[in-house]
């Protein structure tokens, strides 16, 4: 069987998301050929990729980002936004411009802000076992298990936030402690049994949001919250 | 194996059984159905397949808790439905991290099966345990009430104290609650309301994340129909029925009555989500 062949280009997050697919890639090369700068030997380097695979977020005020993204877009039939700061903005979205060390921006987009993205995977960082996941069930093409991945591709903001508008203000919580359960910064408690969301601790990743059974099944089911 | 497309209402159908607890014990405890997952997870346990099943257990009226049983004495103790469903995600992740559990088996409503499912498949933080989880066991689900409201609605109108009641079974059109000696047939519409309202626009009737699934038709009283979802599923209950555990009949013939629930499911989830979302 052929390789799949598919380029990481890193456009500026905090590398967490670069090592958790460098953390798979012993266990993914069987049947992906992977070009990342961190691998000394480029195992493949070519106009024309099977997947390009995009980490981080991008910064609005810089063009070349901007245009890098674009001809990303044009090298390869599927586009891949890896991570929360890709997907939803998530973390990025706190910049204000002119901390130390950096950044000097202050507009951070995902990248479905700039061409047309086919999944996005959230998560900070998503797991390397969900990158030998992802690519295993995209080989095997089982559309089922990518749909709430390719629904996320158009959605350019999800949080806890939306979690409890849309969900748990809308009456439709079943009280199931899912999202608690899902947070990487414990952002979520359940108190009387439906979730109360700690402002400040959301680093707008979106995990709680496509880990409600409810929320998923709405996402997957094409209903408009 | 069925052909039915992977992407239908009921998910992947590997195979149909119509299954029930050889053990008299079991049977005797569950009248309604055929206790056929208290025998299929006492087979696990026994058999050491796997080293704990998460499940529900009452602590009163309709209210359930998650608790690990290790042994048939404990899955007894928990057998029959919780209607209110229990925030056990949380609480399940601390039991296995306690009883340091590595093979577990869980028995859940389509919902939360649909949660560990995609935990299990897209372990996307660290903190997964889905490597953990041997077997997801769903029942089938028409929705769960939001019990305080509907348990008031029993005091006041009928005058039945949470503490009185004994189980609460579907039969039919009807939910029958069993309190003291005495037995109360409400229509299945009487009681609608008082469903979560996040149940009132679900669409999982089988639970199609799961590994199996079971539920019961009314055409088999006293059976339980089980749904195998993939090979290793049905090693499971075929091992079960060889080593003396279950009783099974080929259950394919069932299979038009359960989408037809399942349509039912989806059509009202459907109504529902024009005013609720
Ligand atoms: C809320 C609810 C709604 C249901 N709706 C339908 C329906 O519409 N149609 C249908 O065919 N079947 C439905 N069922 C399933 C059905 O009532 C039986 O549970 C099923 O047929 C299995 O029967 P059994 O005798 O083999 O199970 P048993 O051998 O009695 O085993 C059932 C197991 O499930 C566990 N359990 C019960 N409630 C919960 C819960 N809330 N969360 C987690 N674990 C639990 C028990 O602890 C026990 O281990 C529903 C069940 C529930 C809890
Ligand atoms: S999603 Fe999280 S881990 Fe990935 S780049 Fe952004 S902040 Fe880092
Ligand atoms: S509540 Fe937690 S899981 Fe949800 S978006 Fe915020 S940080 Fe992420
Ligand atoms: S995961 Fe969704 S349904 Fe479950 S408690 Fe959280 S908001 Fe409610
Ligand atoms: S109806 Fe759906 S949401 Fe409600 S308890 Fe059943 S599976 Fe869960």
């Amino acid at each position: 069987m052929e390789k799949l062949k598919v380029l990481h280009v890193d456009i500026g997050g905090c590398e967490g998301c670069n090592v958790s697919i460098l953390r798979a890639f012993p266990n993914v090369q069987d049947f992906v050929e992977l070009n990342m700068k961190y691998l000394a030997k480029k195992t493949c380097a070519e106009d024309k990729y099977d997947m390009v695979i995009i980490t981080g977020g991008v910064c609005m005020n810089e063009p070349h980002i901007i245009e890098k993204v674009k001809s990303l877009r044009e090298k390869a039939s599927t586009l891949v936004a890896f991570g929360s700061c890709a997907t939803f903005g998530g973390i990025l979205r706190f910049c204000r411009g002119g901390q130390e060390p950096r950044p000097d921006h202050r507009n951070f987009q995902p990248i479905n802000s700039v061409v047309k993205v086919d999944y996005s995977i959230p998560g900070c960082p998503p797991t390397p076992q969900m990158v030998q996941s992802f690519f295993k069930f995209f080989i095997a093409g089982d559309e089922r298990r990518l749909r709430l991945f390719k629904v996320c591709a158009d959605i350019k903001k999800l949080s806890g936030f939306d979690l409890i508008d849309d969900i748990v203000l809308t009456g439709l919580c079943i009280g199931c402690g899912a999202c608690e359960l899902s947070c990487p910064t414990q952002a979520i408690k359940m108190i009387d049994k439906r979730p109360n969301l700690i402002a400040e601790k959301c680093i707008r990743c979106g995990t709680c949001y496509v880990r409600c059974p409810r929320a998923s099944q709405l996402l997957c089911m094409g209903g408009k919250i | 194996m069925i052909s039915l497309a992977s992407d239908n209402l009921l998910g992947t159908v590997f195979g149909v059984y119509l299954a029930r607890a050889k053990d008299e014990e079991i049977r005797k405890i569950k009248v309604a159905s055929g206790g056929a997952v208290t025998a299929l997870l006492t087979y696990a346990l026994e058999k050491g397949i796997v080293d704990g099943v998460v499940t529900a257990k009452r602590i009163k009226g309709l209210e359930g808790q998650a608790i690990v049983a290790h042994d048939k004495k404990e899955l007894l103790e928990a057998a029959g439905n919780k209607w209110s469903i229990v925030p056990f995600a949380a609480r399940m992740k601390a039991k296995i991290e306690e009883e340091n559990l590595q093979r577990v088996a869980l028995v859940c409503l389509p919902c939360q099966a649909q949660f560990f499912g995609q935990m299990r498949d897209f372990p996307l933080l660290e903190t997964d345990f889905g490597e953990r989880i041997k077997y997801i066991i769903s029942l089938f689900c028409m929705g769960t009430f939001a019990f305080e409201a509907f348990l008031n609605y029993l005091r006041m109108k009928y005058g039945i104290k949470a503490e009185q009641i004994k189980d609460i079974a579907l039969k039919k059109d009807f939910l029958e609650i069993i309190y003291d000696d005495t037995t109360l047939a409400l229509p299945i519409e009487e009681v609608y309301s008082y469903l979560q309202a996040g149940c009132l626009v679900c669409t999982d009737y089988t639970g199609t994340w799961s590994d199996i699934s079971a539920g019961f038709v009314e055409s088999e009283p006293g059976w339980t129909v089980l749904i195998a979802r993939n090979p290793r599923a049905e090693e499971l209950i075929k091992n079960a029925e060889k080593e003396g555990y279950l009783e099974l009949k080929e259950g394919s013939h069932v299979i038009g009555e359960v989408l037809k629930k399942a349509r039912e499911k989806l059509a009202r989830a459907q109504q529902n989500m024009m005013y609720l979302l």
